[in-house]
């Protein structure tokens, strides 16, 4: 008797403390900490001079590559400086690289890296949280004599004190000429029925948001939380619809290529760079949306001279002309379109590299958000498109 | 090779009506690599309780599906009474078999099997039908259970209920009783006879085992390579084989080299190394040339040389003991006649002398009305199961 | 989790004296490394994933998450996410319907009628595994393209209609970027699962419980139900297990083959967690779709009653 009665005390002994332990460990095991951090306290010691290395990550087709005679940018650097780059493309989405390094740089720690891409609003968000080291102005003195007006004063980096923009770029409309006919506006993406279940969008909330803004006649820099809802009631009708096949990031292009989807939400160079005659891309009647991908240098990073020497590079007019004549973007650089008449004349006069003022006046920017409403605008869009 | 007329029958049909005897003519059935069974003729009257009876590979088993429905002959017909079922499919004929293995099905309970071919047939309530059959096989208390939970006897029952339930025309045996230890398989011969007695339908009983043949059944039909060796009442077959293979496989034979001398009377004269033996008409299955005089063991008497035998018939001497086993209620010896064979005798233990030793001369004798004769053109040992 | 787990009880009057103690520690030391692997590879990740399902959703990664006990998140991610739920169960359940139905009828042949094609052919059907998931999932989206042989075949035989009347396409013309390209998909990726423990199970039903059917009066159809399929079931539950799990949680054939209509709640799950970064949200729907599919497990394999089949 007094054996089962020391066994059933052990047994809710045992019980409550399997209970009791399993309540500990999901209410501390598991939080998470708030990922800001000081870049001043987070300075790594400069190795550049000794161990003459740069570790890049930049997206896709981005950058030009030694092909016979032609010797790429990249190529020509590391002659010049004797510094061994190690370029990755490993930049496929803004949210998924963020997802990639969020654990070091949220954590304080090296994400191994001494230099990355990103477009604006993700360079906002990281310089916020303070995962991004300031560059030397002295060191960069291109970039501040050359950059662009249009990009020279960013709202989130007035003074571009710790970003420098690699290629800026156009969303608008592409589709096949081969298979449908001119399409002018963005509206028409929307609603023409030779275009059911035949058109993709981006998954970049900011790029498609935008253009639905201002399909309704808003303004995509500055909208109400009712306007935006308008614009995603009018998302989520054309997915309903069945009008919107698929939501995508760079790969919309292989679709478009194969001919399952005939128009699309696209960017600039992809098109250029597909090398389709077919597909055409312009810029919406309702205006066009601009972005731009930035440098930045991580906390930690160990080789921050090379990178400034690596930004102040392609910050010389003829470096830029030719990394543009190559992807086709737009060249964030003064002087590189005098200087692309020695590289090549034929795209002096691209509108795509560069763009005239009256067209960079109808371009629109993405409001900038604080933390609370972006993560709300994500989510809603991420309801409607996945 | 049919012969018919002489088997007994000595139940009487349980229905009346026209006949429903199993009657398969020139029944063949060939593979790619050689013949199962070659043309058989064979008619199984109504009632009756046949046995087939073969060592393994001989065709019995072949011959048995092909009734069943599950092999389809190469040639020849297959009829129960005046209905031809040479190709009709298993599930439409009034057959059905006990398998060698039971074939019981697993994930039904033993009811659940009985009641299978009822079911099947659109018999709605079997109930009462279970109940009744599994009381016959005296497994009342196991409906229940799984068939894996049963010992193989009880399973085998459970087999036999499962067919008999549907009162087939003919219900055939394959080697029911193989996988039961010897024991067993006594008591269950039993019991398969006294249920055959009661429920009168005609039961085929494929088996390599002669003794259970002949304690079965009616009338045994001995299979040797696709062929009917012969076919007869256990004792017929037993006290007058037609062939080697018989004469080895049921029982145990002496067969000895003779020269025919010819008829006398009703007897046949064989003359036996030397001396002179004689054979019943009926019993001498050749007439000229050589011949194997056959005699059984226990026909044969033995007595040392120069004593006196009892009852003696056809005498042979200068014998002399090779072997002696007791075997408690007879004693078999070996027996190394001169020409060099050795002859099996086995004597009861009536204690009226002593045992003979090893090395004894002795002198044997036999009734020349137990004695056979068989054509010489075939081989001595056929039969004789390897050990 | 109990102190008895493993090993036999010990007699503590024992007249021959102490036991060796290394011998009565053995059977501990013999369930360390499974303990080890579930700790490592079940019981944390469960635990974590069910502390962010309570985690307080105004938290961000950057700002950090606390578990608050916040059982809120589970009607949030339930009511906001029921479509997608549902449907993945629908097209799960559809794709295990149709791999049960192929896939039986494969591997009956495999197993009684393939005679010595038979390990070809089970080769043939784990040969897919020998190139990526990823791989042979976008091949398909080459099959069914749009201006595709395989699509103009199925408009010319009205297939694309049929399609649509049942639903199973939204327009008319085409078949990529449709419920039945998604279905499609998963149906070819996991009929492997099906069609192995279906082959197994109907490889051990004994030839001679058919005969004892077919010599008991079951026609051919009626032996095969009667006797065949209950034999098989065991591998018939253990295939709908293997296809249906995994095909409730699968995200890449609706990503790759499907379009926004044809998201599965893998796709919800998947963006969730790495692109909105809402693990609060993303926790509580893991959690909702593992207790649904434990549930709808439990209640099939104790209707199904396989424990009583050898």
């Amino acid at each position: 008797m007094a054996e089962v009665d020391r066994r059933t005390v052990l047994k809710g002994v045992g019980g409550l403390a399997f209970v009791g332990g399993s309540g500990l460990a999901l209410k501390y095991a598991f939080n998470t900490d708030d990922q800001k951090q000081d870049p001043s306290q987070l300075v790594a010691k400069d190795v550049s001079e000794s161990d003459k290395r740069l570790i890049f990550s930049n997206w896709p087709e981005y950058i030009d590559e030694d092909d016979g005679d032609y010797v790429s940018t990249l190529t020509q650097f590391e002659k010049d400086t004797g510094i061994d780059v190690k370029y990755t493309a490993d930049v496929n989405d803004n949210n998924e690289f963020f997802a990639k390094v969020k654990n070091q740089l949220g954590s304080g720690t090296s994400s191994k890296r001494d230099l990355f891409a990103l477009t604006d609003w993700m360079a906002a968000r990281m310089i916020q949280v303070g995962w991004i080291q300031k560059l030397d102005a002295a060191k960069v003195p291109n970039l501040h004599a050359n950059i662009i007006d249009s990009l020279a004063k960013p709202e989130w980096d007035p003074g571009r004190d710790y970003s420098a923009p690699w290629q800026s770029g156009l969303t608008g409309i592409a589709y096949n000429k081969a298979k449908v006919g001119e399409i002018k506006s963005f509206k028409e993406l929307l609603t023409r029925k030779d275009l059911k279940g035949r058109i993709s969008m981006l998954t970049e909330m900011r790029d498609t948001m935008g253009f639905l803004l201002m399909v309704n006649g808003g303004d995509p820099e500055n909208f109400t939380d009712d306007e935006w809802q308008d614009a995603l009631d009018l998302l989520k009708k054309a997915r309903s619809d069945g009008q919107v096949r698929s939501f995508t990031g760079n790969e919309y292009v292989q679709d478009l290529a194969s001919g399952n989807v005939l128009a699309c939400e696209a960017w600039s160079g992809d098109i250029a760079n597909a090398g389709d005659e077919n597909l055409v891309w312009i810029p919406p009647e309702e205006g066009i949306m601009i972005w731009a991908d930035n440098m930045l240098v991580p906390n930690l990073a160990t080789h921050q001279d090379n990178a400034e020497a690596w930004i102040n590079y392609y910050y010389e007019p003829e470096v830029a002309a030719k990394l543009a004549a190559y992807n086709s973007y737009i060249c964030p650089v003064k002087g590189a379109q005098e200087a692309m008449q020695d590289v090549d004349p034929e795209q002096v006069e691209n509108e795509l590299i560069f763009p005239t003022d009256k067209t960079l006046s109808e371009t629109h920017r993405f409001m900038a958000l604080d933390e609370a409403t972006m993560r709300n605008y994500e989510g809603d869009f991420a309801d409607v498109t996945s | 090779m049919s012969h018919l007329d002489e088997a007994p029958s000595p139940q009487t049909p349980a229905t009346s009506g026209p006949s429903r005897d199993l009657r398969l003519s020139q029944l063949t059935k060939e593979y790619a690599s050689f013949t199962a069974v070659k043309s058989l003729d064979l008619v199984v009257p109504q009632g009756q309780f046949f046995a087939l009876l073969g060592p393994s590979g001989c065709g019995k088993t072949t011959t048995l599906r092909m009734v069943a429905g599950l092999d389809v002959p190469t040639s020849g017909r297959i009829s129960l009474g005046d209905t031809e079922i040479t190709y009709e499919k298993p599930y439409r004929r009034p057959v059905n078999t006990v398998f060698q293995n039971y074939a019981l099905f697993p994930h039904l309970s033993i009811a659940e099997n009985v009641a299978f071919g009822l079911r099947r047939r659109g018999v709605k309530d079997t109930k009462q039908q279970v109940a009744d059959m599994l009381e016959l096989v005296e497994l009342t208390s196991q409906a229940h259970k799984k068939p894996t939970q049963l010992s193989g006897g009880q399973q085998q029952r459970v087999a036999l209920a499962r067919a008999l339930i549907n009162k087939p025309e003919v219900l055939l045996l394959d080697e029911p009783l193989g996988a039961l230890d010897l024991k067993l398989r006594r008591g269950m011969q039993l019991e398969l006879k006294r249920i055959q007695t009661e429920v009168g339908l005609t039961f085929v009983h494929v088996t390599h085992d002669q003794e259970e043949a002949m304690t079965m059944a009616d009338t045994v039909a001995v299979m040797n390579q696709g062929v009917i060796e012969q076919m007869g009442a256990p004792i017929e077959l037993y006290e007058n084989p037609r062939t080697t293979f018989v004469a080895n496989f049921l029982g145990q034979s002496n067969l000895i080299a003779g020269e025919i001398e010819g008829r006398e009377g009703d007897h046949v004269k064989v003359r036996v190394q030397g001396a002179l033996a004689s054979v019943p008409g009926d019993r001498a299955h050749s007439e000229s040339g050589t011949g194997w005089l056959g005699i059984r063991p226990e026909k044969v008497l033995i007595a040392e040389a120069g004593e006196p035998i009892d009852a003696p018939g056809d005498v042979i001497t200068g014998g002399y003991v090779t072997d002696v086993s007791f075997v408690g209620v007879s004693t078999q010896y070996l027996v190394r006649m001169p020409w060099g064979q050795e002859l099996m005798v086995f004597e009861q233990n009536t204690g009226a002398r002593a045992m003979l030793a090893v090395g004894t001369k002795v002198d044997i004798s036999w009734r020349p009305e137990f004695a056979f004769l068989l054509d010489a053109s075939q081989d001595a040992k056929a039969g004789i199961e390897e050990e | 989790m109990t102190s008895t787990a493993g090993v036999p009880p010990v007699s503590t009057n024992d007249a021959s004296g102490v036991k060796p103690r290394g011998r009565k520690l053995t059977g501990y030391w013999l369930i360390l490394p499974g303990a080890l692997w579930l700790l490592i590879f079940f019981v944390i990740p469960f635990y974590s994933l069910l502390a962010s399902s309570l985690f307080d959703p105004d938290g961000s990664v950057l700002t950090g998450y606390e578990m608050t006990w916040h059982f809120g998140n589970y009607w949030d991610a339930f009511d906001q996410y029921k479509g997608q739920l549902w449907r993945s169960l629908w097209y799960a359940g559809i794709a295990t319907i149709i791999c049960l139905v192929v896939g039986y009828v494969l591997a009956y042949a495999i197993a009684f009628k393939a005679g010595r094609w038979k390990n070809l052919m089970l080769v043939l059907v784990i040969a897919p595994f020998f190139t990526s998931f990823l791989l042979r999932t976008l091949s398909w989206k080459l099959i069914f393209a749009d201006d595709g042989w395989v699509v103009g075949f199925a408009q010319a035989v009205h297939l694309t209609d049929l399609l649509n009347i049942v639903g199973l396409t939204t327009t008319d013309d085409r078949l990529l970027a449709t419920p039945f390209a998604v279905i499609a998909g998963l149906t070819y990726n996991f009929m492997p699962f099906m069609v192995l423990p279906l082959y197994a199970s109907l490889e051990k039903v004994d030839l001679r419980l058919i005969e004892a059917a077919g010599d008991l009066y079951a026609s051919p159809a009626r032996g095969f139900f009667r006797v065949t399929f209950p034999l098989s079931l065991p591998g018939v539950v253990a295939g709908t297990l293997l296809t249906f799990i995994p095909a409730a949680g699968d995200y890449v054939n609706a990503q790759l083959l499907g379009s926004t209509n044809t998201k599965m709640i893998g796709n919800s799950i998947q963006s969730l967690f790495t692109t909105q970064l809402d693990y609060a949200t993303a926790g509580a729907l893991s959690v909702i779709l593992m207790v649904i599919i434990v549930a709808a497990v439990m209640i099939y394999v104790r209707t199904a009653g396989t424990e009583d089949l050898v």
